[in-house]
């Protein structure tokens, strides 16, 4: 499993239990919800039951006579305290004003308006639904469509624009380009709304700890983060901020930062004076927290009559709602469409527009939409040339021999290997009987498509944007002989704890059990933005790679000293040094760590005592992973439904610090793109009341929604310290074309199927009807 | 509104309290009696994250009210591994296929699994995977999970070598 | 979200649920098995003053033999249905059809009666009442009447039930061993409510079509009774029967609906696919070329 130029790891590369396990089986994690604080209040918010209008007046009266109610909150109780509300890109505030309670103007149902503290979080809602909200209903503005003739959501905008990449229209020379091409495919994707739905939802504990000290419990993806983003939002830098969240469940981009609830829960939390929780519920999750997607895309590509892409043009859309976490999110992705393939030339356009809907937060894999809609234009032109899908990728992908090259998109690749990924998988898959079996299918009625996508992905992107920094490791020997680190990782279940074990045990020498990685609270480790792009095996892999490294030379220079031995005959195996040649002189490392702490004169000269190092590793700009999928599905005709027979993964990594955790992140991302496809979908009817509130109606994969996958690694290693690559989204990126293709494949005798997002039993039926059966729904 | 005393088995010990009607089982055991392993992801009746045993069989403590528990024995995540820290079978099947990420959904899955095994049965992996249809987990993707199905199921012939 | 407060009592009997129904006024709800009930509770779109749970009515249990009939008390747990081997023999498809009900963990906890009584137009329990032409036993202090399952839903979650009454019994009429079974549904993951699904039953007499039940579930505000093709099938040798007449009559009493998961005009596709489908393979009707 190593890659080469690594060397044989002892823990790196294997498949190492996970040390966040055995608290987890045993229910001993500690969740937001878990934490209760002596004198800790429940905080519950009452929220706008229409998407657009004018608050004329809250009633809280009737709320503030229920036993057990201290107090309710509105917008104008908290109107002396600053808010400058930001998302994850830290330093900017939000173009729009985001107020934590709804300060007049409605923007969208569920919008919070009041919150209600109370002795037990029944109260809290009781009191909330005696709350009399008046109010004034307008016309609310829903789709893009809509948001680009509608009355501005935010009346301090002139429109609903809420950000723009590219030129609007096609240039001159572009279009006589495309005017030229042997032939021009034209893609439409329409992409429905979903939701992250970690199975945790978003929570707090705040509480002030007198006049300078203030602690919050929080699920988040950065604990660091969220202190930095809490000094700045709230305006509080004379306050010493706290910030502790051991575990989470779950994340996927959602609780990159701190939103209105939180920051209401803080504010009231620093006035009250007790400890306040708010731990969100389903229902207000589904239609209060921000959400992902609802993207259309138009793309048209330029071909040659071999197939070559000779030019292409994007057009997309992005509905931001009403308060995104950064209005400007999802759209520079868009520099990231090109650079696996040989593009000569390509022109776009991305906007994103305010709507009277919740607001767009970060979802794993923001160029999910630009791989997909890339993917599917490529397998239609492979169709119009009657060319298999993995024949027009072997023509227009960048294989190893084109390497280095500047993209079309000015960005430099020299070693990715889509290409090769995907050869990796046609060595195991025969497309040529797959197509036999298809056609004999067909002629009992049976539809099978195969679906293939190629993809790189830029991850650990670090110094080139804001939050997106270095990652630090501080690796400590105690006394004992133990190891223990501190990182700026956060695990919202990727398992960092183990990770980082497994390169710290393995670079140091030491037993995997000996290694104890510390991380989930502001007050270990340093700053670092945590789990976002794909960045932390990666870039704090290296950190801990070489504060392992660092922290061996004290070891040998110390053990050379106390053994009167070369530094460079010393090793460190299993927690015990040797000398080379000299088996009789090996003593275990607490040993040496006892003497490092305790008896300073035993010391080389000058050397401090102690036994600990660290590091920033400040990682490449970005790491490119590259990988192909393949996968089998079959439709039902009689149904529309789709069955998924078979998925195969072949993705470069580079170093895998432990495939089961490789493994599980793309799994868990291909399930997500399964559910984006087939089930998951976020609507609104025309007031902007939302269709899924539930889990009944928000449908997320199931254990039998989801194949078993079958993984392929190829272990190119990167040029970054340690020689990983970042892993966490891909398969939420590339599991949507992957499907989308196999099941357009799937249903060729019926014509070019459109992709519009999710693929429901009626639109699928319909399209194998050739009729409209959706009712005009 | 009424308030009822109540008395239950809790992980083999006994717990009695005062609760108003309303409050769920779910609610009971995370709040009074301090199994925080018992997680609520949905308070529906959905995601299955709640799910506890009940007089041996596996239900959701989110659609029981804590007064409906009176005089039951009820068994939660917390309540599985032996006194010295050795893990469940299904804990330590979850734990050897890496069945789980952030954590949040696994009492519920391990809860179902520990229900159908008791007493060392061993149903089907269709059975036990059929049985899971209504837990929820996102992050996985249930690889690891199917494979602890098939670790735990009567199917199961030895440890597949295959992820060794 | 929490429930809004109420209050809680667990009778012992039917009598003293039936005292208890009466003094309410019709601020009581009953909660069985209470797993679509609790939700409706934690959503607080239910909000009685009291809730009358009957788990603890022993004569609401078990499975027995009445004349002509096998009775289901209502609060028999749904787990515990699925493993009576009476029931197994004598009205397999009840089986077939409880399987599908809901998840494992909810089978564990949730009733016969709770599913029966609820009358979730896209459960399953609800049409095979209505397919295997159950009796509903009613009971309240002003006495005791028996109604049809074909005349006991009236819309979604809407019975004839008064709110001082109490489902008492299920008789399900026995159907002679070896009767044919017709049972499908189209969900779109296990366990959930069906986009569409037909249950129901036949017997075949000297090659024709004895007796027939069978109703629809996820087809329109109540489960729906496919009156038409029963009517044509009985008398009907296996030899005449063209399921795809049969099935555009069963799909004729529909009145499906549109909703976030499928289209009316889904429904009754689908639904015609399927029950021509059944038809073909539960009598072995070789398909028209």
């Amino acid at each position: 499993m190593n890659a080469p130029g690594i060397p044989a790891g002892r823990f790196i590369g294997k498949r190492m239990p996970r040390k966040e396990d055995p608290r987890l089986l045993t229910g001993r994690g500690q969740f937001v919800d878990d934490i209760a604080l002596p004198g800790m209040l429940h905080c519950a918010f009452a929220r706008t039951p229409i998407a657009r209008g004018k608050i004329v007046s809250i009633d809280t009266s009737a709320a503030r006579e229920v036993p057990g109610v201290h107090m309710i909150y509105t917008a104008e109780d908290f109107a002396d305290q600053t808010v400058r509300m930001r998302g994850f890109f830290v330093e900017q505030e939000v173009p729009v004003r985001t107020p934590p309670l709804c300060e007049g103007r409605i923007a969208h149902v569920g919008e919070p308006f009041a919150m209600v503290v109370a002795d037990t979080r029944h109260i809290a809602e009781d009191a909330c639904s005696l709350i009399e909200l008046e109010y004034e209903e307008e016309d609310p503005v829903i789709t893009m469509a809509q948001a680009r003739t509608g009355a501005p959501v935010h009346p301090s905008m002139a429109d609903n624009m809420a950000g723009m990449t590219g030129v609007d229209e096609i240039g001159a020379e572009l279009q006589a380009k495309l005017d030229k091409s042997a032939f021009v495919i034209e893609e439409h994707v329409v992409h429905q709304r979903v939701a992250q739905s970690p199975m945790e939802t978003r929570g707090i504990v705040a509480t002030r700890d007198g006049p300078e000290e203030f602690t919050l419990y929080i699920t988040c993806q950065s604990p660091h983060l969220v202190a930095r983003w809490v000094t700045l939002t709230l305006d509080i830098p004379d306050m010493s901020i706290k910030v502790i969240a051991k575990d989470v469940g779950g994340s996927f981009g959602l609780k990159n930062n701190p939103w209105r609830e939180e920051t209401a829960v803080m504010i009231a939390a620093l006035k009250f004076g007790r400890p306040l929780k708010w731990i969100e519920d389903r229902y207000e999750y589904f239609i209060g927290a921000n959400q992902a997607r609802e993207q259309e895309m138009t793309l048209k590509l330029g071909f040659d009559t071999e197939g070559h892409m000779t030019c292409g043009h994007g057009d997309y859309d992005n509905n931001n709602g009403a308060f995104p976490h950064g209005p400007g999110d999802n759209l520079a992705v868009h520099l990231f469409m090109w650079p696996a393939y040989k593009m000569p030339d390509y022109g776009f356009v991305t906007r994103g527009c305010y709507t009277n809907t919740p607001g767009q937060a970060a979802y794993r894999g923001p160029w999910q939409m630009e791989s997909l809609i890339r993917e599917a234009a490529l397998d239609r032109a492979a169709r119009r040339l009657n060319i298999e899908p993995y024949e027009i990728r072997r023509r227009n992908l960048i294989t190893a021999a084109d390497q280095p090259a500047t993209t079309g998109m000015g960005i430099m690749v020299d070693d990715i290997t889509p290409h090769e990924c995907m050869e990796m998988l046609l060595e195991k898959f025969d497309v040529a009987a797959f197509r036999k079996e298809q056609a004999a299918a067909r002629k009992e009625g049976r539809y099978l498509g195969l679906g293939i996508a190629t993809y790189i992905e830029p991850t650990a992107v670090s110094g080139i944007m804001s939050s997106m920094t270095g990652e630090f490791a501080q690796v400590r020997i105690d006394p004992t002989g133990r190891v223990t680190a501190s990182l700026s990782t956060h695990s919202q279940g990727h398992g960092t704890a183990t990770t980082m074990a497994q390169v710290i045990a393995d670079r140091i020498g030491v037993r995997y059990e000996d290694v104890t990685v510390f991380e989930g609270d502001n007050s270990t480790g340093a700053f670092g933005p945590g789990a976002a792009g794909s960045r932390q095996g990666v870039i704090a892999g290296g950190a801990a790679f070489t504060a392992s490294d660092m922290l061996v030379e004290k070891v040998k220079a110390i053990a050379a000293h106390m053994l009167n031995a070369n530094a460079e005959s010393i090793t460190i195996d299993d927690g015990v040094i040797h000398v080379a040649g000299a088996p009789e002189m090996s003593m275990p490392l607490r040993e040496l760590a006892e003497v490092a702490h305790g008896h300073p004169a035993r010391l080389p000269e000058g050397m401090v005592s102690g036994l600990e190092a660290q590091y920033r590793y400040q990682g490449l700009p970005m790491v490119m992973t590259s990988a192909a999928h393949l996968c089998v599905v079959e439709v039902s005709a009689e149904t529309g439904f789709v069955e998924i027979k078979r998925w195969m993964s072949a993705e470069d990594c580079g170093t895998v610090i432990n495939p089961a955790v490789v493994e599980g992140q793309i799994a868990g991302g291909l399930a997500q793109g399964i559910g984006c496809v087939l089930l998951e979908e976020i609507a609104f009817d025309a007031r902007g009341n939302p269709t899924a509130a539930t889990y009944k109606d928000y449908l997320l994969p199931t254990i039998s929604d989801v194949p078993e996958f079958e993984f392929h690694h190829r272990n190119t290693p990167s040029k970054s310290t340690g020689g990983m690559r970042g892993v966490g989204e891909g398969g939420a990126i590339i599991g949507p074309p992957t499907l989308c293709n196999a099941i357009i494949d799937a249903l060729t005798p019926f014509g070019e199927l459109a992709i519009d997002l999710p693929f429901s039993p009626t639109k699928l039926l319909g399209f194998i009807e050739g009729r409209d059966l959706s009712g005009g729904h | 509104m009424s308030d009822h005393d109540i008395a239950m088995t809790i992980n083999g010990r006994r717990h009695s309290g005062t609760v108003e009607s309303r409050i769920s089982l779910s609610d009971f055991l995370r709040g009074d009696a301090g199994y925080t392993g018992v997680h609520v992801g949905c308070e529906h009746g959905v995601c299955g994250a709640c799910t506890v045993m009940v007089d041996g069989r596996a239900v959701r403590s989110c659609l029981m009210l804590a007064v409906q528990a009176d005089g039951a024995d009820v068994v939660t995540v917390e309540g599985l591994a032996a006194p010295d820290g050795t893990l469940h079978p299904v804990q330590q099947a979850f734990r050897d296929e890496h069945a789980l990420q952030c954590g949040f959904c696994t009492p519920g899955f391990v809860m179902t699994l520990a229900a159908l095994t008791q007493g060392g049965a061993r149903p089907s992996e269709e059975e036990l995977v059929g049985a899971l249809s209504g837990n929820l987990c996102r992050c996985t993707g249930y690889q690891g999970i199917k494979r602890a199905c098939r670790r735990l199921s009567g199917s199961n012939m030895a440890d597949a070598g295959e992820h060794a | 979200m929490k429930p809004a407060p109420f209050d809680y009592v667990a009778p012992q009997t039917i009598d003293e649920a039936l005292q208890i129904l009466a003094d309410a006024g019709g601020g009581a709800t009953i909660l069985a098995g209470g797993q679509t009930l609790m939700p409706l509770l934690n959503l607080r779109m239910s909000q009685p003053f009291i809730l009358v749970d009957i788990n603890r009515i022993a004569g609401l249990q078990g499975v027995s033999r009445v004349d002509g009939a096998t009775r289901v008390g209502p609060a028999t747990r749904q787990f515990q249905a699925l493993g009576d081997e009476r029931l197994a023999r004598d009205l397999p498809v009840f089986v077939e059809a409880l399987s599908h009900v809901g998840h494992h963990q909810t089978r564990n906890r949730g009733t016969i009666g709770g599913s029966v009584a609820l009358g979730e137009p896209a459960a399953e329990m609800p049409a095979t009442a209505v397919a295997l032409g159950a009796t509903i036993e009613i009971r309240s202090q002003r006495g005791t009447r028996r109604v049809p399952a074909r005349e006991f839903y009236v819309g979604p979650y809407l019975t004839v039930l008064e709110p001082d009454e109490l489902v008492v019994a299920i008789d399900y009429p026995d159907w002679p061993q070896g009767h044919v079974t017709l049972f499908r549904e189209v969900t779109q993951r296990p366990g959930d409510f069906a986009l569409v699904g037909l249950v129901g039953a036949l017997t075949v007499e000297g090659g024709r079509i004895a007796r027939a039940g069978i109703a629809w579930f996820g087809m329109g505000p109540t489960p729906i009774a496919a009156v038409q093709a029963e009517a044509a099938l009985v008398g009907k040798a296996l030899s005449e029967i063209d399921p795809e007449a049969i099935a555009g009559l069963a799909v004729a009493d529909t009145a499906p609906f549109t909703d976030h998961h499928a289209s009316t005009e889904y429904r009754r596709t689908v639904g015609r696919r399927i029950f021509a489908r059944q038809l073909r393979e539960k009598l072995d009707i070789r398909e028209a070329a």
